[in-house]
């Protein structure tokens, strides 16, 4: 599905990743772990097509195609969603009627049907279920006035609504309580599904607790330094990230 | 990757789409302002003596004014003798029945259908063509109401003791230079009346089209509003692409008796002039409201999405105790369009209150002015006024200023204002597009939701109308 | 113009320096003179002046100079400010006086000397500074400025000459004979990354009527910064009009405290050109007002270089008849990305007389841009108040802790301790005692 090869990105002047590969097929759960300023966050905004990441070396294919050749919203379309570490509110846009336009929009692009007002909302009603997102929510503004666990919770609430073939989540985990990670772990592990291929990107281990990844990777410096399953993020939780730096040091420095 | 900013030059050359002129036989005085002129204007419109002399007043006090120069406008000198003041169907209607259907065709394609199988349905529309009235809608339905809903001139001459009691009461003859101007030579608007506890039954709205070349339009509006009465009103306008510059000078006179409450709404889509600044209207427009009475309410609301300069200021004079004032306003500019906009909050009576809400939105090398007066009286204990201006700006080479003026007398008043500028986020943007929205589709919706809260105040059917304006009004902005 | 007529501008024209015998400074001088007497005094139709009517001082006339202002008894006192010693010019009356100026000692990079003195010893560097107001356009005080003032200060500070101490520059009222006027330029330049704190100080001995017409210019090169306290108590009869210009250069950074307390009819108009990239203006100030007091601050901050920051936080009080005028205007050029601009200003509007008007004001022309600005005019809160008096405070005394607190967001910042205390102490001297709310 997702075929990352020796990907080298600049952002502003400097090089963070550093010839990253991975593969990501239908169906799996990858979570990528690694000390901060690894270049995390910049895989995901990489995916996704934000500015100002300059690819300078090595490609991303997606189902055949060059990723990076596409559109923000393109790369929407054809299935790609980051969840965001930091929601950017957008004030005065209602949360219901983005996410219609959104939908609708990724639904054109692909030549399917739009969905009409009360088709949508029996939609959402849906998909609401067991969220625990409080309904008022839908009628404010994008992200404006939620607190930081109701903008990841919407987060993965447009992720269910939308149901993207790649889902990218940010260090969703990140500033929520235990209740509040637990219920984004809930939402994603309903949307695990053959079809379906996650990439968790976190600096703990304790999401992994809850969504039980089937590859764990090691970012370092810029590109994976180990991979492994699920016991690899238990480990690194035992000794931390300077464990892996010691075992790997002539790849590392490589 | 960065966001590629998509290539939307295209679309900068979407035609205006009320651009297009009726070929129609116009009655036109030629060019030129005398007291000739105001004399013929006056008996074309079979006016009484009382309104010719009022106008002669008003000329010659015009004679010793110049024209205003502080707003932050660029404008060309006007040649007030090369324009023609006055211009009309030649066959004038005595009902709608009679309207020339070439007139009802050009409503129709504006969106207000006249004839009665497809008007709005709610909404009494009276339609000024050039400058006169060709017809107004639900006359009968109103007149059951015991609201009056008629053409300016038809008020001169129909109901001349409401007319000269409260014409010039709100803005004098000699108010301002485009006032002074306008009371010499105005031809036709709006009248409403709407007597003691009346709830007006419908919205009254008012579509003003400009039609014939060289020609200047002064509307004229009055609205009085008696004790506990109240009334929804709207004003659409539109007029042909020329390359000239048209003027359009309106006065609009409201007036708010005891618990009255009128809410006034434009949406204003004068023909804005090309992307290079060539023609366009000229809007200069003086509007105000008199809450005469305690308890009275008066709401301003506007979109001005055309003209090629606006200089306007929809003000509230607060002077009934409990009084409430509220201006709530969408300006664009884009390509090369001006506005100087903004209101005047006048607190005279005990606990008055405003608000003031306005969102500014330039793009191209539009540039954008709010200039707003809150004023508090000695007289006008625990008046309360709170205002917000926020500038988006879309583009480098445009401009968006904000001159408030705040004079508080009183020592229980408080008068807040809170001020922003600023452009349309990366981050707003890449949201909207990561989850399949487009550039433009995003950059529209980012809009509409800045608009929002000004948007909620106008009736529905105009909100969505409002709405389509601004998106098509900003086609081309990015790239 | 009816002005030609008006007895101050007659008193003005009466003033016109003796020749110099420096034909350029002469010059200069009498072109001054000519702008002002054609120009006359602004009026309200000058957007600049909306709230500020001269009628009255139009009509007043005032002496030429104090000719004892050299000689006057002056008790040291009036002019200390706790914890601040070191290099100081004081004049008198717009005189200088060496006696009770200290400028022995000067700490290494920083040159100080009267205007007056310059012009006897070397006039000729003064020739571009001095001269050139004639010809810029300038307002009718900044000419009046040029014809008659005959002293000031000129600071130099050398490249990377870091003054920590500050210098005081002392402007005294002194009562004399009759009602006089004075003019003072004053002119302070840092060199590349100097850095130098800087107090002017406006006092009055007495309560006597006076003119005083002080021009200032500054000019921080690349990376200097200067740190202004301006201290203004003038005598309560005082006509006070000050204009300070700063242009900064690239990454040069002013941070101003202003502090309005005296005067009859006082104007400050700071005019702030952040030109050099990344240059930076944080500006602090208040005014508390009271009796028949009329003070003006103009507050006009232009963006031209490429991530300027300005940010600016004023408060005014008035009480009584007085009323205050405030006007913040910022303008960010073409070309100014990234500025960031920020302006607030809150005033207490104490009694049934007095007045405030204010005049935030935005004119964008950029497009990477933050800018905001707010202000209001209102009373003190009344839960503040209620819990104050419902913890034990006296009424009176809540409401001054209030209003003592509303105003001294704008002195935070100022160092010493004890120099912010006497701040504080002098505008507590000057809010009201008892109020009748």
């Amino acid at each position: 599905m997702l075929k990352i090869d020796n990907l080298h990105v600049r952002v502003a002047g400097r090089e963070i990743l550093k010839g990253l590969s991975l593969q990501v097929n239908a169906g799996e759960v990858h979570a990528i772990m690694g000390p901060n300023g690894a270049g995390k966050s910049t895989l995901g905004n990489v995916l996704a097509g934000r500015g100002g990441y300059e690819v300078t070396q090595g490609s991303v294919a997606y189902g055949g195609r060059d990723l990076l050749q596409l559109e923000p919203e393109a790369r929407a379309a054809a299935g790609v969603f980051l969840a965001f570490q930091y929601p950017v509110e957008i004030p005065g846009v209602n949360n219901t009627y983005f996410l219609r336009a959104a939908l609708n929009a990724q639904r054109k692009a692909r030549g399917e049907a739009e969905l009409d007002s009360r088709e949508f909302l029996q939609l959402v009603r849906e998909k609401l279920k067991g969220m625990q997102l409080p309904p008022e929510l839908m009628n404010r503004a994008v992200n404006e006035g939620f607190s930081g666990g109701e903008k990841k919770r919407n987060e993965i609430f447009q992720m269910a609504v939308l149901e993207p073939k790649l889902a990218i989540l940010d260090e969703t985990d990140s500033g929520l309580d235990i209740d509040a990670l637990k219920q984004v772990a809930e939402g994603v592990n309903a949307l695990r599904d053959p079809k379906r291929a996650f990439i968790l990107i976190t600096h703990y281990q304790r999401l992994l607790d809850y969504i039980v990844p089937d590859f764990v990777h090691v970012l370092a410096d810029g590109r994976v330094v180990e991979s492994g399953g699920a016991h690899l993020a238990q480990e690194l939780e035992a000794h931390g990230y300077a464990w892996v730096r010691e075992r790997k040091p002539a790849e590392a420095a490589a | 990757m960065a966001i590629e900013r998509t290539d939307l030059q295209q679309l900068l050359n979407r035609r205006y789409s009320a651009g297009f002129v009726t070929d129609i036989e116009t009655d036109t005085l030629p060019p030129g302002l005398n007291e000739d002129v105001i004399h013929a204007l006056s008996a074309r419109k079979r006016e009484p003596e009382w309104m010719t002399q009022w106008r002669l007043e008003a000329y010659r006090h015009w004679l010793t004014m110049t024209p205003p120069a502080w707003a932050k406008l660029n404008i060309a000198p006007i040649d007030f003798q090369a324009i023609s003041y006055y211009a009309a169907p030649k066959q004038a209607p005595k009902s709608l029945a009679e309207v020339d259907p070439k007139l009802l065709e050009t409503y129709d394609k504006l969106g207000v259908p006249l004839h009665e199988r497809a008007r709005l349905a709610g909404v009494a529309v009276d339609a000024v063509f050039d400058s006169v009235s060709v017809g107004t809608t639900f006359r009968k339905e109103l007149a059951e109401a015991g609201v009056i809903f008629c053409s300016m001139s038809e008020a001169i001459r129909e109901h001349p003791e409401i007319v000269r009691q409260y014409l010039g009461s709100v803005v004098p003859q000699r108010d301002n230079f485009f006032a002074a101007l306008n009371s010499a030579v105005f031809s036709d608007g709006s009248f409403v009346f709407i007597p003691k506890g009346v709830r007006c039954p419908m919205e009254l709205s008012t579509y003003f089209r400009i039609n014939a070349g060289h020609t200047g339009q002064f509307e004229r509006t009055l609205i009085v509003a008696e004790e506990g009465a109240s009334v929804s009103y709207l004003e659409g306008c539109t007029a042909p692409m020329r390359d000239e510059n048209q003027l359009h000078a309106a006065v609009v006179e409201l007036v708010a008796l005891e618990r009255a409450n009128i809410k006034y709404s434009t949406v204003q889509n004068w023909y804005p002039g090309d992307e290079q600044g060539r023609g366009g209207i000229y809007n200069f427009v003086t509007k105000r409201g008199d809450c005469r009475g305690d308890d009275s309410r008066i709401s301003w609301t506007q979109v001005e999405t055309g003209s090629a300069i606006t200089w306007k200021y929809p003000s509230c004079i607060l002077r009934g105790d409990r009084s409430v004032g509220e201006f709530n306003s969408v300006a664009l500019t884009h390509h090369r369009q001006q506005a100087d906009t903004g209101t005047k909050m006048i607190h005279i009576g005990r606990d008055t209150r405003s608000k003031i809400v306005s969102k500014g939105i330039s793009a191209g090398r539009g540039q954008n002015t709010y200039r707003g007066l809150v004023k508090i009286e000695k007289s006008a204990a625990n008046a309360r006024n709170h205002t917000q201006c926020d500038s988006l700006l879309i583009g480098k080479k445009c401009g968006a200023h904000t001159f408030p003026y705040m004079e508080v007398k009183n020592p229980s008043a408080i008068v807040e204002h809170e001020a922003t500028t600023s452009k349309i986020s990366d981050e707003q943007l890449f949201y909207c597009r990561s989850r399949g929205l487009d550039e433009e589709n995003a950059v529209s919706m980012i809009v509409d939701g800045f608009c929002k809260q000004v948007f909620r105040e106008l009736p529905m059917e105009f909100a969505v109308e409002a709405k389509k304006l601004l998106e098509v009004s900003l086609e081309g902005a990015i790239g | 113009m009816s002005a030609s007529a008006a007895p101050f501008v007659e008193s003005m024209r009466a003033a016109a320096l003796p020749a110099s015998g420096i034909g350029w400074l002469d010059a200069a001088r009498h072109e001054a003179m000519q702008a002002f007497l054609s120009a006359g005094l602004p009026d309200t139709r000058n957007e600049l002046w909306k709230y500020t009517a001269l009628r009255a001082l139009e009509q007043r006339g005032y002496s030429a100079r104090d000719e004892s202002a050299s000689t006057r008894m002056i008790d040291e006192g009036t002019f200390a400010l706790p914890d601040i010693e070191g290099t100081r010019l004081v004049f008198v009356n717009g005189v200088f006086r060496a006696d009770l100026s200290r400028l022995d000692d000067l700490p290494q990079g920083l040159s100080v000397q009267p205007l007056s003195r310059a012009l006897v010893e070397n006039p000729e560097p003064l020739r571009f500074l001095l001269s050139r107001h004639a010809t810029e356009p300038r307002d009718s005080f900044a000419s009046l400025n040029a014809a008659l003032a005959s002293d000031g200060v000129l600071v130099r500070v050398a490249p990377a000459a870091q003054i920590e101490a500050p210098l005081r520059i002392v402007h005294l009222g002194a009562q004399a004979e009759a009602a006089i006027a004075c003019h003072a330029r004053n002119f302070v330049e840092l060199g590349e990354g100097a850095c130098l704190r800087l107090i002017e100080h406006y006092a009055a001995l007495g309560e006597h009527a006076h003119f005083t017409n002080i021009a200032c210019e500054y000019v921080l090169q690349k990376s200097a910064r200067i740190d202004l306290l301006a201290l203004q108590d003038s005598a309560v009869g005082a006509a006070l009009f000050r204009r300070s210009d700063f242009h900064l250069h690239e990454d040069a950074q002013l941070e101003l405290h202003a502090l309005e307390l005296g005067g009859a009819l006082a104007r400050h108009e700071l005019r702030i050109a952040l030109d050099g990239d990344r240059s930076r203006a944080q500006t602090r100030g208040a005014f508390a007002l009271r009796g028949r007091q009329h003070v003006d601050t103009e507050l006009l901050i232009e963006h031209h270089g490429r991530d300027t920051a300005s940010d600016s936080l004023w408060r005014g009080v008035a009480d009584g008849r007085a009323r205050g005028v405030f006007h913040g205007a910022i303008t960010v050029h073409p070309g100014a990305d990234g500025a960031d601009a920020q302006l607030s200003n809150k005033n207490l509007l104490l009694s049934e007389g007095a007045e405030i008007d204010t005049r935030p004001a935005l004119e964008i022309h950029a497009d990477e841009v933050k800018a905001a600005h707010g202000a209001t005019i209102g009373q003190l809160d009344e839960h503040a108040l209620f819990y104050l008096r419902s913890r034990g405070l006296p009424a009176e005394t809540a409401r001054i802790l209030l209003v003592r607190a509303f105003c001294a967001v704008a002195l935070s910042g100022v160092e010493p301790q004890a120099l912010r205390e006497h701040c504080d102490a002098l505008l507590l001297a000057h809010l009201p005692r008892e109020n009748a709310q």
